[in-house]
């Protein structure tokens, strides 16, 4: 700045020219001194200034210090307060323990009387309810076990049934398809049973299945399975077994074990049975098939001579779906008229003179041709047809003896066979009678034969039945008689008129002198009761000779006439027997 | 079965073969002494449920043991149970008091704990100190 004045004053000025450069220098100090001056100003300005902002802060920090001090005091005063509050609630609970203290002096037992006694109530009712709960709970598990049991067990022999056989066997069938092993399922039915339930009744034939189960538990290992399919039928699941051999041998025992007599209710009776053995995984791989092989192999048993045991094989499956086959041809074979009745002669072994025949069924299948009783009635009793073919037996013979009359040949009273289940239902008189007048025969032209099994079920009802026939006109005869298991009172208890003797005693009768014992007494009984006697599957002139000789009435049999169809009965009947076949 | 269990079962034990000469007297004292505890809590009500469902769990066991009443008599409450003890051998009685009274406690324990019931029987039963179950019932 000073440098540039200078420059400014040589340019304007005469440097010769000493008046003009004092003045410019005197301009020049005395604005240097303003300067000064005006700077020096400033300073004392910027002082002040800064003077004021020390007083200012000096300000601040006093009226901090005094807003600490106003807080200082407020936390002092709220201190008090809450000191004053504390002192109060202290002076309150000591007055209420005060008051207390007051009260439990005043009624000590009063109050403790009255809880304690609460207290006994509602623990006595709480422990009541806890009981009472328990007891509930118990009974409504004790309700689901039995439902359990139910569902599991047979009620009569307490084996398990069907449905857990199938859920064992069906486990066992997978664990032995897992260990690559072999297992066995037997299929066991009691020989006989039926007999026994028809002639000594249901509740003999349930005892004797309860002490069948308790001997087939016995002769089994614990992880076998006896369980009982229903009726006399059992099945056994042996889940173990090395070889096929091991279940003929549980088998064999089994057999024995039923062997022994069972004592039922004052009866001893002997039971055999049928078994059929199928193998997993030689005769199925499923439950169904091997229940349904050892199945058919238990028939099989049961048609070779029953008591034993048999293994399935492939060639059985053909007699089953004969079986069928000949089940589903029942049932149409009514309809279709596919029946037909033989008759079989009965002679007066005395004059030769045919007295009387026994009617007997036989079917005339349209492709198989005739077929006997043997191979459908079991099938038919099964199915539960015994009582339609019955009743057609019945319609049928009756028929055929009115037509006989009829047609002017000699009079002869025609045999039919009744079968439990026909014989004890409860119609069966009304329908003997509406038949008979529907034939318009006279019910001393027919006979019905009975076997002892059927006379002793449920002897009550059998007598009203039997006098209500007998009243009527019907013949009544027993049919193989000695074979049963009654007694003899009842020969004298039911209006019987004959006697038929067994065939199995005249079979043996001419070689066998106890069979022959057997006849003669059943043939001197009868004569002391007033009985007629036949004696049934004469084959022989012997038999016929000594039947005759021990004053037989009656004989049956090859050796006098096969059975016939009503055609051919009609000619017998009017050229009479042989004479030849009589001697 | 919990370790609690074995111990009072064990205290039982130790009580009733500790006067087995007194037999069906000794049997009915025990009755007695818990009779008195355990109906000042639950009253005469909850102790006949208590007492009609142990006999009833018992009687399988025993079945001669019949008495699943009691008197209504407080100083002859238990003489039913008295009457079948009588007709028994002392091995009998001892054998069916055992299981009663351990049916009978161990359905007081489920309902209101073991340690309750452990303190109860304390009191009914006194269990002497030096008793080494009585100790460890104590130590529970």
């Amino acid at each position: 700045m000073g440098s540039k004045d200078s420059n400014n004053a040589s340019a304007t000025g005469d440097p010769g020219q000493p008046g003009l450069l004092e003045d410019t220098l005197t301009e020049a100090l005395e604005k240097g001194i303003k300067r000064r001056e005006s700077a020096v100003v400033d300073d004392e300005k910027t002082i002040l200034s800064r003077e004021k902002s020390a007083a200012a802060r000096e300000d601040a920090a006093d009226m901090r210090e005094d807003a600490a001090d106003l807080r200082e005091d407020a936390v002092h005063l709220r201190e008090g307060a809450a000191q004053l509050r504390e002192g109060e609630a202290q002076e309150r609970e000591g007055a209420a323990t005060l008051r207390e203290q007051e009260i439990r002096v005043a009624e000590p037992q009063a109050i403790s009387d009255e809880h304690i006694v609460k207290l006994q109530q509602a623990n006595a009712h709480l422990v009541t309810a806890s009981i009472e709960a328990h007891i509930l709970t118990e009974q409504v598990q004790i309700a689901k076990d039995n439902l359990e049991h139910l569902v599991h067990y047979d009620t009569l022999t307490d084996l398990p049934n069907r449905t857990l056989l199938q859920d064992r066997l069906g486990q066992a069938i997978e664990l032995a398809h897992r260990q690559g092993r072999q297992l066995a399922v037997m299929f066991m039915d009691l020989d006989r049973f039926k007999h026994i339930n028809d002639s000594l009744g249901h509740a003999v034939g349930d005892l004797l299945l309860q002490s069948v189960a308790q001997r087939l538990v016995g002769c089994v290992r614990h992880s076998d399975t006896i369980s009982r399919q229903g009726g006399d039928e059992f099945v056994v699941l042996l889940p173990y077994i090395e070889h096929a051999e091991d279940a003929a041998l549980s088998a064999q025992k089994l057999l024995a074990a039923l062997e022994l007599p069972h004592c039922v209710d004052e009866h001893t009776i002997y039971i055999g049975a049928s078994i059929g053995i199928s193998i997993y995984p030689d005769d199925g791989q499923d439950l169904e098939t091997l229940l349904k092989c050892a199945d058919s192999a238990m028939y099989h048993s049961k048609a070779n001579g029953r008591n034993n045991y048999k293994f399935f094989e492939q060639s059985m499956n053909v007699r089953a779906i004969e079986r069928q086959s000949i089940e589903g041809g029942l049932r149409r074979a009514l309809e279709r008229q596919e029946f037909v009745l033989h008759y079989q002669p009965k002679i007066n072994l005395q004059s030769g003179a045919i007295v009387g025949v026994e009617a007997l069924i036989r079917w005339q299948h349209p492709q198989r041709g005739l077929i006997l009783p043997e191979q459908f009635v079991p099938i038919a009793e099964d199915c539960g047809l015994t009582q339609p073919i019955g009743r057609w037996v019945l319609r049928e013979a009756c028929k055929q003896a009115q037509a006989w009359l009829q047609a002017g040949l000699p009079p002869i009273v025609v045999a039919i066979n009744a079968s439990a289940p026909e014989f004890h239902t409860k119609d069966y008189f009304k329908n003997i009678r509406a038949t008979l007048e529907e034939a318009h025969l006279e019910p001393r032209y027919l006979e019905i034969e009975l076997t002892e099994s059927v006379l002793m079920r449920d002897a009550a009802a059998t007598d009203t039945v039997l006098h209500a026939l007998a009243d009527l006109g019907v013949q009544l005869a027993v049919d193989d008689f000695g074979t049963g298991y009654s007694s003899l009172s009842y020969l004298k208890k039911f209006p019987i008129n004959t006697l038929k003797i067994d065939q199995s005693f005249v079979n043996q009768m001419i070689d066998n002198p106890d069979d022959a014992a057997i006849v003669s007494a059943v043939i001197s009984m009868a004569k002391s009761l007033r009985l007629r006697v036949i004696a049934e599957g004469v084959e022989t002139p012997e038999q016929a000779a000594f039947l005759r000789d021990r004053q037989c009435d009656e004989g049956q049999g090859y050796h006098f006439c096969r059975p016939m169809a009503a055609e051919a009965l009609a000619a017998l009947l009017q050229t009479g027997l042989s004479s030849t076949l009589l001697h | 079965m919990q370790a609690s269990d074995v111990l009072r079962h064990q205290v039982v034990e130790n009580l009733m073969a500790s006067h087995p000469e007194k037999g069906a007297d000794a049997a009915i004292g025990l009755w007695e002494q818990m009779a008195t505890q355990i109906i000042s809590l639950v009253g005469e009500g909850g102790f006949n449920s208590l007492y009609a469902r142990s006999v009833f769990l018992t009687q399988p066991t025993f079945p001669w043991l019949t008495a699943s009443a009691l008197s209504l008599q407080a100083d002859h409450r238990f003489v039913q149970l008295k009457t079948s003890f009588e007709g028994q051998t002392p091995a009998e009685v001892y054998a069916a008091n055992r299981l009663l009274l351990i049916t009978f406690t161990d359905i007081l324990a489920a309902l209101i704990g073991e340690q309750l019931t452990t303190s109860i029987l304390r009191l009914a039963w006194g269990v002497d100190a030096s008793d080494k179950a009585g100790e460890e019932l104590e130590n529970e």
